[in-house]
């Protein structure tokens, strides 16, 4: 199936990787550059030239530890838990039953809407004058006076984390479900005339046999969710006095309050470099019988 | 006996798993026809007896929220169609072809599509504030078709790959030139593949917030993220109000949605990379 001319196929790809260069690849080099000036609101007639001296300033602040505390804990607590759930959901969709697809629809849709509408969603039922789970655990008894969510600096990162490991169980239920219907049968057929109970086959069989599927799926979403700032966004934008601050958000918030624009392109620059490294680590890891690009 | 009572686990475990994944949109859809005096009051209630467009029609009043989806429906359509368009052609040949330079390609891909957009906002800012295309909605449409095109292409070529050769090569045989081939033989039986690329790249670009809030800075370019961010940031905003603006805002992709969800789901489990 080769082509006849090489000028076609590289004619075929030549829209997509002028526009991918132009609007990713250049700018990234841009944001090394722009992270050594001095461009922000107060000097746009004077941009000067500053070496490291943005990347000084992250490094220095007294709040960037806590900034990387709160990432790492974004990061775990969202992913452990999207899994272990997703997970369950997967194993429970497993054998057909009726109106599964009706019902994929209905836990999967989240998917479709934005993460800050999620996350403004979640700030409304999360008030903590007038918003619903309050008024469901007080109804329950499981409380007795309403928790501020979203307003204690000690409750509020906890509150993301849960509207984050709610949005992201569907994903991982759907990845699950699908690496699960690729294992034959008959596997499990063996092991049922062996006297296996189901959580023998469980971790004997189901885990081993999808465990590909489980690395990779849980190494992308691990960078995905570090880069995921939305939620945060729609419900706290890194408050109070910071407590849910990440590092995305911070970039964020540099570009839209502080508009220290070189200070958020070295922000970029540091992220830009994990996502970087990451990549690099996940392709050797699953490198050549996992993930096939 | 055993088979029974695992299904009644089952049962139960689904519908909690069910109710929690579709009761937060249950309650922004009924908060957005509430009364104002209901929504702030007590004891909540789980309905309303009362139900008012008031929230819909002060968003359309008050705030240019007319103007918003408008904008947001060109930008999203405009660059999905792009995007989807160019990751076809590439998709194709880099599913097909042994060339050099192609391993590159698809790492160069790769990566670009692992970028998250707000990352690249500020030099992409400088870049077009160069060209006098700040505040322009063609600013941020080609921006969408830039951060679409790697990822459509990469889902493109998953779904080429799957689609046997056999039909183009009695295509060509017959005399067909390879265009012709791609869109006569090959593009038909690609279009799950397509319907979920396309679906894909507008959900992305319909939702796109913090790229469209720096370019876009006077309320007649907002999109509806911008308008819904602009919202929250005045003082005193009103639930009901705010609900009905989340209501349009995820309206539309929700649709697409319910529409092609076999097809997103096919392309998320097979060989793509994003959620």
């Amino acid at each position: 199936m080769e082509f006849k001319s090489k000028t076609f196929v590289y004619l075929m790809l030549l829209p997509v990787m002028s526009v991918v260069a132009f609007i990713v690849i250049y700018p990234t080099i841009g944001g090394i550059i722009l992270s050594f000036r001095d461009y922000s609101i107060y000097s746009f007639g004077n941009v000067r030239w500053v070496g490291f001296d943005k990347y000084t300033e992250i490094f220095t602040d007294s709040t960037f530890l806590g900034v990387l505390k709160n990432t790492l804990i974004w990061i775990i607590g969202s992913v452990t838990f999207q899994f272990l759930l997703g997970f369950i959901l997967a194993l429970l969709m497993r054998e057909p039953f009726k109106g599964r697809g009706i019902f994929t629809g209905f836990v999967f849709y989240p998917w479709a809407v934005s993460g800050f509408a999620i996350g403004l969603i979640w700030s409304w039922l999360l008030n903590g004058q007038f918003g619903i789970v309050n008024d469901l655990l007080l109804k329950l008894g499981m409380i007795k006076s309403g928790i501020n969510f979203l307003s204690s600096p000690n409750m509020a990162m906890f509150s993301v984390i849960l509207v984050n490991i709610w949005y992201g169980i569907p994903f991982f239920a759907i990845m699950i479900l699908a690496a699960l219907q690729s294992i034959p049968n008959s596997l499990y057929e063996a092991a049922s005339i062996d006297g296996a109970g189901y959580f023998t086959k469980l971790f004997k069989i189901t885990i081993p046999y999808i465990r590909p599927t489980l690395v990779s799926t849980i190494l992308l979403r691990i960078i995905w969710v570090m880069n995921f700032p939305d939620i945060i966004y729609g419900m706290t934008r890194g408050g109070p006095g910071g407590s849910t601050e990440i590092l995305s958000v911070r970039m964020i918030n540099t570009v839209f309050y502080e508009s220290d624009y070189s200070k958020a392109a070295a922000y970029g620059v540091i992220m830009v470099s994990i996502l970087l490294a990451y990549t690099v680590m996940y392709l050797r890891l699953t490198s050549s019988k996992e993930v096939r690009l | 006996m055993k088979k029974r009572r695992y299904k009644v686990i089952r049962f139960i475990l689904l519908s909690i798993f069910l109710l929690i994944a579709v009761f937060p949109l249950y309650w922004i859809v009924l908060t957005s026809f509430k009364p104002t005096n209901e929504v702030y009051s007590f004891p909540i209630r789980y309905w309303t007896s009362h139900p008012t467009l008031y929230g819909y029609k002060k968003l359309f009043e008050f705030v240019n929220f007319g103007r918003y989806f408008i904008n947001s429906s060109i930008v999203s359509l405009t660059a999905s169609l792009f995007s989807t368009t160019f990751a076809m052609l590439a998709g194709y040949v880099l599913s097909r072809s042994n060339f050099k330079g192609k391993t590159f390609s698809i790492l160069f891909l790769f990566f670009a599509q692992m970028l998250p957009s707000y990352l690249i906002m500020v030099p992409q800012y400088e870049m077009f504030s160069k060209l006098k295309l700040i505040n322009h909605l063609i600013s941020i449409m080609i921006i969408y078709t830039g951060l679409g095109a790697s990822f459509s292409t990469i889902m493109a070529r998953a779904f080429f790959v799957r689609i046997p050769k056999d039909m183009e090569e009695a295509a060509l045989i017959d005399g067909c030139t390879r265009l012709l081939a791609l869109f006569k033989v090959v593009i038909p039986l690609m279009l799950p593949g397509l319907a979920a690329i396309l679906s894909f790249s507008f959900v992305n670009n319909w939702n796109e917030l913090f790229t469209a809030v720096l370019f876009l800075n006077t309320s007649n370019k907002y999109t509806v993220p911008v308008g819904l961010y602009s919202i929250i940031s005045k003082a005193g905003v009103q639930w009901n109000i705010l609900a009905a603006g989340i209501v349009i805002a995820l309206a539309p992709t929700i649709a697409v949605f319910s529409v092609a969800q076999k097809y997103i789901i096919a392309g998320l489990t097979q060989g793509s990379i994003k959620g």
